[in-house]
């Protein structure tokens, strides 16, 4: 019974699956609007090179917003955690950006820098920033009281306490939001290619859907679900490297 | 060693709240010498914390005066002339025993750098910590974690050493186990312990003197003196008859107060 957690979702998914390959023919929804699983694998073998054309730009596109995103809130967390002037003059205009829809904010970004992936990897990089500057902050302050006062009694100059306290305890809430960043990071990049691109994961939606070819949308749902998934383990691996011996 | 350890002259010990201010402890005098002993005792929130908070310059008190080793308490702070364990060890999660014990030896700017490496294995041998050196503190008992909190207080060699409820989380036979270590390590360094304590027992049993605290309003309430009825190197019995009538006095004491 040692792998039951790992067999029940895999039996799970497999039933799932499975019932959708048998059950579906016989409901009488036409292949058009949902395709069998069957099918939608069949895209990945027949057609490997138009997924893959498709999928490195997304992936591209996604994990360099993630990275630039994280990066600038991490600093940016850092800066507002210890500069209070800057925070109270500047964390409202951050406020007041995070409220623009980045559906709304995409088309200029596309305007500026044009149809290449510049735009798709600042509006990844947009919508991973929020979340992770919030937490960042949160994280940065979260050493207790005590902790506090050790490093006060240590005579610990406000660097040293930066490095040795704020920063390790700030790591739990930074890769709990980084997790939910990898997800985000893939639909901002998506979310760029359907406003103006002719490659991509995002593009490869927008052209399935208006030819009405289900199996290469499902196909394109698959890759970019397992991009995301891809980058979440990898993030989940980090982790539990980095905060190995923790107590949870 | 003529120094005293502690000397409180009419001192107000509160919380500043912007420019109101609650006071906790007042007219607070007190003369420690050094190398005592000194238990604090007291009702849960009577202001044991704060006065040792003080001591330790991680508070500023309200008025009156206050010296340290002859000095004001930043300057003993900052000479790591006064050590402090608190009662939950605040041991950094992500750092091992050693590297836990190690951190007064990098943090702290120059002095901190100079300390040499045999003060950490000292002080893991005295605490008996030896072969737990890798370990994280989530893998460690309360009373092992304590532990490692007093070796990495002991490392800077203070004069002075705050203990607050150091063992007021552990269980009965873990803490007589640790207040008999806590008195050898004392009598082998001869530093100044100021230990507070919500346990009347633990109070007369590792005293030289106890202060009794009361709360509403918080005072002084009695200093004792508990020499007379333990030997020269501050050891009793805990069974002994003069003992036992010591913890029934204070308790009487305490129940008056309250
Ligand atoms: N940061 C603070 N600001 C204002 N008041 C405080 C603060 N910390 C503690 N107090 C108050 O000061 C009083 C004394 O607190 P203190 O922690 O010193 O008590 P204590 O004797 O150590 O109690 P315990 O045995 O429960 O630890 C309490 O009434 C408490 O509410
Ligand atoms: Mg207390």
């Amino acid at each position: 019974m040692r792998y039951t957690h790992i067999l029940a979702p895999i039996f799970g998914a497999l039933s799932i699956l499975a019932a959708w390959q048998f059950l579906l023919p016989l409901s009488g929804v036409p292949a058009y609007i949902a395709p069998t699983p069957t099918k939608i694998i069949a895209v990945f073998f027949t057609q490997t090179d138009l997924i893959l054309s498709n999928f490195l730009p997304t992936a591209t596109e996604a994990v360099a917003g993630f990275f630039f995103g994280n990066l600038a809130a991490v600093m940016f967390a850092i800066l507002f955690a210890y500069a209070r002037f800057i925070r109270m003059a500047y964390f409202p205009v951050v406020l007041f950006f995070n409220t623009i829809p980045i559906l709304a904010l995409s088309p200029i970004i596309i305007l500026i820098f044009g149809l290449g992936m510049t735009p798709k990897i600042i509006i990844a990089a947009i919508i991973c920033f929020f979340p992770t500057l919030v937490n960042m902050i949160r994280g940065l302050a979260s050493a207790s009281p005590n902790e506090e006062e050790l490093f006060r009694m240590l005579s610990a100059t406000k660097f040293e306490t930066f490095l040795r306290l704020h920063l390790p305890r700030s790591l739990p809430m930074l890769f709990s939001s980084l997790r939910i960043a990898t997800a985000t990071a893939v639909i901002g990049a998506i979310v760029g290619e359907w406003i103006g691109a002719d490659k991509g994961l995002g593009a490869l939606i927008i052209q399935a859907t208006f030819n009405y070819q289900s199996d290469k949308l499902y196909a394109a749902i698959v890759a970019s679900s397992s991009l995301s998934i891809a980058l979440f383990a990898l993030v989940a691996l980090i982790e539990a490297r980095v905060m190995r011996g923790w107590a949870r | 060693m003529s120094v005293t350890a502690v000397d409180a002259r009419r001192l107000q010990i509160g919380y500043r709240n912007g420019r109101d201010s609650t006071t906790v402890l007042s007219d607070v005098d007190l003369t420690v010498p050094q190398g005592e002993f000194l238990t604090i005792l007291g009702p849960s929130g009577c202001g044991k914390s704060t006065l040792l908070r003080v001591v330790a310059n991680l508070l500023d008190p309200l008025g009156g005066q206050i010296t340290v080793l002859g000095d004001a308490p930043e300057a003993a702070r900052r000479a790591r002339k006064t050590g402090f364990v608190f009662q939950d060890a605040t041991l950094l999660p992500w750092r091992t025993v050693v590297q836990n014990i190690r951190l007064p030896a990098v943090v702290g700017g120059r002095q901190a750098r100079a300390l040499p490496e045999s003060r950490i294995s000292n002080a893991m041998e005295l605490l008996g910590l030896s072969g737990l050196e890798d370990r994280y503190p989530s893998q460690l008992s309360g009373g092992q974690r304590q532990r490692v909190a007093i070796a990495r207080a002991l490392i800077d060699e203070p004069e002075i050493l705050l203990m607050d409820e150091p063992f007021g989380a552990l269980d009965e036979i873990t803490r007589d186990r640790l207040n008999d270590e806590l008195l050898s390590i004392w009598r082998e360094t001869g530093m100044t312990i100021l230990f507070v304590t919500h346990s009347i027992e633990e109070a007369v049993y590792l005293g030289q003197r106890i202060i009794v605290l009361a709360a509403n309003p918080g005072r002084i309430l009695n200093i004792h003196d508990l020499r007379p009825i333990k030997t020269d190197d501050n050891a009793c019995q805990r069974e002994d008859a003069a003992i036992v009538a010591e913890i029934a006095a204070q308790r009487r004491l305490l129940a008056e107060a309250s």
